[in-house]
């Protein structure tokens, strides 16, 4: 019995510390290296512009290692503007599901975070209604400098994303003791 | 030649950290109010609460609730109390959880006690 809860005890451990070291190479491999995927759930357009800007040169999101992505399979975060329109609950469920996981979602702007619109007929009123939403940016529109922060504390809570992943490692003591 | 291609070139760093240098464009960014919980009485926060067209604003008791993710800094609180309203100049916001962008502010003002 106490044997059992030893080795389980060390099961434990080595598979902590596991997530740590993969946690910190993620966080040295990925940390900054991140693809973005834009999601329009029926904002004014006005979000768009101030996420356009985030590749001009004077706020250049490519120096922090941020990158669009046309495409929601090659996409690591997912970047929702809008009141999140129930005539759009179907491709903004699709768009979630087509990425690959460790993903994040962040909500941006007033009307994605509920301030502007009421839940109704029409819209849903917030994204957090529909998508798991890991990372807020308030603001309307949010500025590009408010994005740029975001998708920086958004960098941090991926890392904090990966040790929920399933994966099991050997209860072998020396690899527990090492780490 | 861009500037940053030349300062690329000739220091041979190409990426920089966030913030690379403090910006001066922030000075002139509509920002979410901030609040002076000695010149909110309970009238004032009513007013407040009543013309927020984004219904960030709330008040139950002395406490007044504010919903920096609601705001949508149009600056009608600031302009129609400028005594209790003062801009934050806060705009790097982001939060990992709703939660954390609800403040709660007391009423301190002399006429609601």
């Amino acid at each position: 019995m106490t044997a059992d809860g030893r080795s389980a005890a060390v099961q434990a451990a080595a598979e902590k510390a596991a997530a740590e070291l993969l946690r910190q190479r993620v966080v040295s491999l990925f940390g900054r290296s991140l693809h973005i995927r834009t999601l329009d759930t029926g904002s004014c357009a006005a979000c768009e512009q101030e996420i356009r800007l985030l590749a001009a040169p004077h706020y250049d999101l490519h120096r922090l290692g941020f990158f669009f992505t046309p495409a929601p399979r090659h996409a690591d975060l997912l970047l929702v503007t809008g009141p999140m329109l129930r005539a759009f609950a179907v491709a903004a469920r699709k768009t979630y599901e087509a990425m690959p996981g460790p993903k994040l979602v962040v909500a941006t702007g007033a009307c994605a975070l509920g301030g502007v619109y009421q839940p109704d007929a029409f819209s849903f009123g917030s994204v957090d209604q529909l998508l798991p939403v890991d990372v807020w940016i308030p603001g309307c529109p949010p500025s590009p400098l408010a994005l740029l922060q975001g998708l920086m504390v958004a960098v941090d809570r991926l890392a904090s994303k990966v040790p929920d992943l399933s994966f099991r490692v050997s209860a072998d003591p020396a690899a527990g003791g090492s780490a | 030649m861009p500037q940053w291609f030349a300062r690329g070139l000739r220091r041979g760093v190409v990426t920089t950290r966030y913030p690379a240098r403090p910006e001066p464009s922030a000075a002139f960014l509509p920002t979410p109010p901030a609040f002076r919980p000695q010149r909110l009485t309970r009238e004032t926060a009513d007013t407040l609460v009543r013309i927020c067209p984004s219904r960030a604003l709330r008040r139950a008791g002395d406490t007044l609730t504010f919903d920096a993710g609601a705001c949508t800094a149009c600056g009608q609180c600031r302009a129609a109390e400028p005594e209790a309203v003062v801009t934050s100049g806060e705009f790097e916001l982001a939060a990992t959880s709703r939660s954390a962008l609800i403040k709660r502010i007391p009423l301190r003002g002399e006429v609601g006690r």
